[in-house]
Parts: structure tokens; sequence; C-alpha cells
């Protein structure tokens, strides 16, 4: 017989304009492990939220042990028994273990903290929950990244927790530390906690959880038990979408290999080898921590990698600083408008004309030539469709897409043979992602070479003469004409490698 | 009327307003105000700070600080007294103090980007070495008499104009067309608006972060030779607290700390406002210590006003 820990029921999430959830019904028994599972954007995250007390439900019902909750905050969730450890850890780096479980309740004796009786609390938590091997006196940052997992479960078990929410958990742990967040998790089963295991790794699914809820678009797909399917249905069913017509690719010649990248290494990316021809919208897909926007910015000069050798129109370059390659007509339009690619507080022309300024145009002698530069800045304005009061106007007062016109007309003002965009239709609405498909799709034809990442599978189905999937630092596989399909990209990006040494 | 909007909308149009509404003040209480002299005297006391605060603006302008101005200043006046005493010719002393005006910048610059190290306790770290050196070097004596062609820089007229005040006022012009006509002052501005996008868009941020501060130690060479002149000599305390006024006069013309807003223009009506605020003080007789007070009130002002305008404009959105 089973009890029901969790039940939602009928969930939606209305957010301005979009439907983040869709009548979306969970149920959580006592002691299991439900694995959750979706694309990016399906609506796991505001399903975590609203379970945590974070956001509230538009319409749909929670009933905790069968009966109906209300969570106005975080806390109120938290103090009937749901804990949720989230992707980035929240812990303070410079307090030990204990104090870090224990952060907003110490126990006082006349205003000092009891650290006695602390210290036991903690080694009593961690050693319940088969973390002994922590110090609790320990400092936080000196305690290797599975362990700080390892304390941020404990400070969420702290609380009596009967359900605990994973998000990516192992996200950023290696090999054997994952293995010892599961010994973690089977013990918290034979306590009779109940977890929501969110990952994008479905050999971990399949490892632990007892049922597996697939969401798509924010809705529910299908719920099963772990031992009645397998990886390939929950593929289909995590991608097996409409595609809308929104995407625009049109037909055009793709020419001989304009830029060839061999053995790029760094800390983070392992041996990239890849090739991007004229003309040709080179797509790469992985999901959220695969390394994609690492690569393009190794590629740029903005991050430090070695290379063995990059060849532009088969002669060997080097480039150590963006400036390089912007020189050589590589530019690089990050996806992080506000903090990485726009000036806020300036007004559109001059932002559209900074990276020009660098390669010399518009100025004589280090002085620029207002005149030519607000005139040709007017000119990508007009080209891009940026609709602005006029071209004086403040950026920040822009709409994303509108920014993200800005954005491009800053990368193309400098007429690059390459460009890497890197998310160029992160956070616009559907009418501004079409332009940029569009313009995406002319410039291809003009026999620019574009190499588009995106974290949208459709996106770059949609736009790409090809794509390579990443995961883990690496690309996992290339995919040329009738390959380039949803399920066997996403295959490759959910592939985990085999905890090999990286090389 | 647009352009009268856009004219209220420039922090340099309101500080300029609020000189005027304080002339205007100061000018009913002394009849001495005035004055052509005592006008000129203000503006040849504020050349020295002005001078310190254009490369101030610059350190300002990418949001970083340089709180060893003074202390720069004190000790450019000492080495130069020091080997003029020793007999080395005035060119040599002129070269090699704005050598050393560079190489104070160099370090900074060095010690900020290279080494990674926040610009308040760099800059705090030289002050207090500047300083002791100062002492160090002088064995905290004034050192006087200095060839009258080294103090014609301080204390020599051009057609009845004092140098100083020329040189304040080329200096300011050659850096405002810095500013706003170069790429270089393109990129000054955009390194303190918003660095990752800067670098991103090809500007060397290092080299740019570096020449702020040779800038402003350059800057702090050039006060230092003046001040030294006008005084004929160097003292180890001198310029105490300099930073403190080269920091308000550039934040009361309307830069913002937080970089990429500011203008030389703003900081020279600054300065001037402060100028004229401590004249007319004195020509009014107000005791030293409610001076310091009455200049904190306006810089609490200025200040205010400007971010209760900038509060505005967020509201607006």
């Amino acid at each position: 017989m089973t009890t029901s820990a969790l039940e939602l029921k009928g969930i939606s999430k209305q957010f301005p304009g979009v439907l983040a959830l869709d009548n979306v019904s969970l149920s959580l028994q006592k002691a299991e492990t439900l694995g959750l599972v979706g694309e990016n954007g399906a609506g796991k995250s505001t399903l975590i939220k609203i379970i945590g007390g974070a956001y509230k439900a538009s319409q749909g019902k929670i009933l905790l042990a069968n009966r109906e909750v209300v969570f106005n905050s975080t806390q109120e969730s938290l103090e009937k028994g749901i804990s949720i450890v989230y992707q980035e850890l929240n812990l303070i780096p410079h307090l030990s273990v204990a104090e870090n479980i224990f952060i907003n309740r110490l126990n006082q004796t006349n205003g000092f903290v009891n650290w006695k009786k602390l210290y036991n609390d903690a080694t009593e938590i961690l050693s319940s929950n088969g973390m002994a091997d922590i110090n609790p006196r320990a400092m936080v940052a000196d305690l290797a990244i599975g362990q700080k997992q390892s304390v941020e479960i404990a400070k969420a078990l702290s609380y009596n927790s009967k359900i605990l929410l994973l998000d990516e958990p192992t996200s950023s742990l290696a090999g054997p530390e994952i293995q010892n967040l599961f010994k973690i998790i089977s013990r918290l089963k034979e306590k009779e906690i109940s977890i929501i295991y969110i990952s994008h790794h479905l050999d971990e699914i399949f490892e632990i959880c007892d049922r597996v809820q697939v969401l798509r678009d924010g809705k529910n797909i299908d719920t099963v038990a772990i031992s009645e399917t397998d990886t390939n249905s929950i593929v289909s069913k995590m991608v097996g979408r409409d595609i809308e017509d929104i995407y625009f690719k049109e037909e055009h010649s793709i020419g001989e290999n304009i830029l060839e990248i061999k053995g790029l290494n760094d800390h983070y990316l392992k041996n990239i080898n890849l090739n991007l021809k004229r003309s040709e919208v080179l797509g790469i897909y992985g999901l959220m921590g695969s390394g994609r926007t690492e690569l393009l910015k190794a590629i740029y000069g903005a991050r430090k990698s070695k290379i063995e050798s990059i060849k532009l129109n088969g002669k060997e370059i080097t480039i150590k600083h963006p400036i390089d390659a912007i020189k050589q007509g590589i530019i690089y339009s990050s996806e992080d408008r506000k903090s990485e690619n726009l000036f806020f507080g300036n007004p559109i022309w001059k932002n559209i004309s900074y990276l020009a300024l660098q390669t010399g145009s518009f100025s004589n002698y280090n002085f620029i030539a207002h005149g030519s530069e607000l005139a040709k800045s007017k000119d990508y304005y007009d080209k891009l469709n940026v609709k602005a009061p006029n071209i004086e106007a403040d950026v920040y007062n822009l709409s994303g897409g509108n920014q993200q016109k800005v954005c491009l007309a800053k990368a193309l003002i400098n007429e690059p043979d390459i460009i890497l965009l890197d998310e160029p239709t992160r956070g616009i609405d559907v009418g501004a992602k079409l332009e940029i498909y569009k313009l995406i799709a002319n410039l291809a034809g003009a026999g620019k070479s574009i190499i588009l990442v995106s974290s949208e599978l459709p996106e770059i189905i949609g736009s790409s003469d090809r794509v390579y999937s990443m995961a883990n630092g690496q690309i996992t596989q290339e995919f040329i004409g009738e390959e380039i399909n949803e399920k066997d990209i996403l295959r490759y990006c959910l592939q985990k490698d085999d905890f090999g040494v990286s090389a | 009327m647009t352009f009268i909007k856009s004219l209220f909308a420039k922090s340099e149009f309101i500080v300029f307003l609020g000189l005027l509404v304080v002339g205007a003040f100061f000018s009913f209480q002394s009849p001495v105000f005035l004055s052509s002299f005592n006008l000129q005297n203000i503006i040849l006391q504020s050349s020295i700070m002005g001078i310190i605060a254009i490369g101030m603006t610059f350190v300002i302008l990418t949001a970083g600080i340089d709180l060893s101005v003074g202390s720069v200043v004190a000790l450019s006046g000492i080495l130069m007294a020091t080997m003029l005493n020793s007999g080395v010719n005035v060119a040599l002393v002129l070269s090699i103090n704005l050598v050393f005006g560079i190489t104070i910048g160099i370090f900074h610059g060095f010690s900020i980007t290279k080494m990674r190290m926040a610009p308040f306790i760099v800059t705090l770290a030289t002050m207090a070495m500047a300083r002791g050196l100062t002492m160090v070097v002088s064995d905290g004596r004034t050192l006087f008499a200095f060839p009258e062609s080294f103090n014609y820089f301080g204390a020599g007229k051009v057609a009845s104009i004092p140098v100083a005040i020329i040189i304040f006022l080329l200096y300011a012009i050659t850096a405002e067309i810095l500013l706003q006509k170069t790429v270089l002052g393109r990129n000054i501005y955009a390194v303190g608006s918003n660095i990752k996008a800067a670098a991103l868009s090809g500007i060397r941020t290092n080299r740019i972060l570096t020449f702020v501060y040779i800038a402003s130690g350059v800057s702090c060479a050039i006060a230092g030779t003046i001040l030294s002149g006008r005084l004929d000599a160097a003292m180890p305390t001198a310029a105490t607290g300099a930073e403190l006024d080269a920091i308000a006069a550039v934040i009361i013309g309307g830069a913002s700390l937080f970089g990429g807003k500011g203008t030389i223009i703003g900081t020279v009506i600054g300065v001037l406002l402060i100028g004229v605020i401590n004249n007319g003080m004195n020509l009014m007789n107000v005791p030293p210590f409610w001076q310091s007070f009455i200049k904190g009130a306006v810089i609490f002002l200025a200040v205010l006003i400007d971010s209760i305008k900038n509060s505005n404009e967020e509201a607006a959105i």
C-alpha cells in the first residue's frame, strides 16, 4: 500500500504572454523517487518554484499528505516539510559546515552561539544521512564539490523535510561523486523521504527513480514506471512536438571550408575539432553547461584556451584577444545582452558603432568622424528594422527583440565573414524571432558563415545546414542533412561520457 | 522648448545653475566677490585642484578611484625640489617629473589589471607610501628657493593672465576633446559603462584602465609643478586631503562613481563651485570649522539631487 506524500492537481501558471504550465498534475508517494524530465523551457523550474512556494499557481491545487495547502512563501513550504536543493549551491564558503546547515537557526544561549550543541546536531544530521565523512567543523570552501552538494542536502533535511526536490543535482559532479549522491538518495528512501529528481541525464533517472514524469511545453505528457520504459521512449516523449512554422531556411549553395579548428582545449572544453564552410549555417546544440558559449568565446579569443591549429581560408592565424578575431572578420554576439553585449544608458547609434570603431572605421588618427559614424549606424538601424522612437534612444528602453537587433547591427556593421551568434533569440517574441531567422538565412545566402548556438532545438533544426551536438565540453556528434532531427540530436546531448579521464 | 528640456536633463547645466546661484549669493554678501581680481583669484586657486580633478575624472569614468593624488602631488613637489636644490637643469627636472607621474600610473594600472587588485586598495596603499616617501626624502622639512624659470609655471603671467590658469584651461580643453572626439575617449566611457561588453567589442580594456591611471598620475605631476612654483616651496604636507576635494568636484560635476558617466566641463564647473564656496566663505569670515561642514553639506546636496534625478529616470521606465 502506498500513501500520497504530495499531489498536484491541474496546476497552471500564467506569465504575461506565456502559459508556462498548463494543467499539470503530479503525484508523489511516500518514499518514492520521481524523475522529472523535459527540454529547456518545458516548465520544470516553474513547477519546482510552485511546489517550493516561490511562485503561486494561477490555477490548481496542492495536496500535502491528502490535505490541501496554499504556500504564500518559500518559508511556508519549508515549514510544511518541503525542501529544495537548487542547481546553484547556496552555501557561504567561509563558514563551517555546521554553521551552513543551521545558518538562520543557530542555537543560542544568552545571545551567544552554543557551539557544542551546534556541532553535535550537525554531526547527527550528517551521519544519519550517510555523510559521516564530512567534518562539521570544516570550512565549506575547503570541501570538494560533491561534499558541498551533500551539505546542501543536509541543510535541506535539517528542516525535518519529508519531501526533497533535487534540481539538476549532478550538473557539476563527477563519477564517484554521483555514485555517492545516489547512495545518499537510497538512504533517504529508507527513511521514507520522497524525492523529486530533476535531471537532463536520463541514465541517472533510470538508475535511481521509481517513476518518471515527462513535461513538454508546460504540459504533462506522460508518467510511467521506470521498469516499463526505456531511454528512446522517454526521448521521443520529450521532443515529440509539432514544430510550429516559424522557422525559415533558404536554399543556398555551401562553399569551401572557411574556418578549421583542431584540438581546442581548456579546463572545460575537451579536444574540440570544428570546421565551418562559406555560406553555411552551422548549429551547435547542447544543454545548459554543455560548453557551447565557452566554445564560441574560445574561438573569439575571449577565453583562454589552447588551440593546436586554427585556419582561416587555409591560413594559420592566431587569436589572443577579441580584437584579433574582429580584424580577421570573425565577430561574436553574446547571448547576454545586458551584461556582455550592450552599453545600457547609451544611445542606439553609439551601441551600433562601438565594434566598428575598434577596427579604425569612422576615424582619422583616432579622431571620430561623427558624420559618417552616425550615417552608417543609421543605415544598419534601418536595415535591421529596429523599432525605437529614434536612433538617439537609450538601448535600455528597447524591447528584447529590438535590443537583439541592435546587437546584430553592431556585429554586422563591420561586415564580418564569420558570425558567432550565441542565443540570438533568447527572450524575444515570435515576430522578432522570425525576422532574425530570415536575417540569418539572408546572411548565409550572401556568402557569410554563421555559427548558431541555441538552447531551442527546433530553432537549430529550422535554421541550420549542419549541426554539432555538445555535452560535457565536447562535440559529441555531427549531423548533416537528413540526420538533423530532434530525437537523435537530443540523444547525443544527454549522453554522458564514461566519467573517463579527460584528455 | 525641447532645447531647454535637454539642457535641464544635463547634470552639467544644473551644477552650472548652482554655481550661478551661489555666486549671486556671495556677490550680495560681499562687494569684493565680483571684482575681477577676486574672480581671477578663484580660478587661480581652482586651477591646481582642477588639474588633479581632470585626471580623477578619467579614472572615475572607468568606475575606478585614485586616492593617491594628494600624496603624489606632494611627492612630485619634493622630488623636484630636491633635484632643483642640487642644481639639476629645470627642463630635465620637469621631464623626470612627468616620467614620475607616468610611472605611478603604470604601477596602478599594472596592479589593477594584471594583479587584479581593487583600485580603492591599491591607490590607498600608494597614498600612504607616497606620503611616507615625501617625509623620508625631505626629512619632514619644507624645501624652497627654486630657479625663476621653474616658478614661472606656478607664478608667472602672460599678458596679466596667470600661466597656471592658462595651463588649466588648455589641459581641460585637451582632455575634453580626447574624451568626446576620439576613439580612445569613447573606449574609456565603454569600459566604465560595461567592461565585459567592451572587451567583447574588441577593446583592450587593460590598456584603457592603465591609460586612465597614467592620466591621473601625469595630472598630479603637473599639479605638483604648479603648486611648488606658486609657493616657491615644496612642503611634505602639501595637498593633504586633495583626493577628497577632487573626487567631490568630479561627482558634483555629474560623473557617476559607477562609471561611464561624466564630462570634463562638469568637473571644471564642480571645481569652480567648490572654489567659489571656499572663497566666498573666507570673504564672509565664516569660521574654518563651519567651512568644512558647509562644504560637506554642498557635496551631499549635489549627489542627492543627482540621485533623485536618476531614480526618476528609473521610475519613468
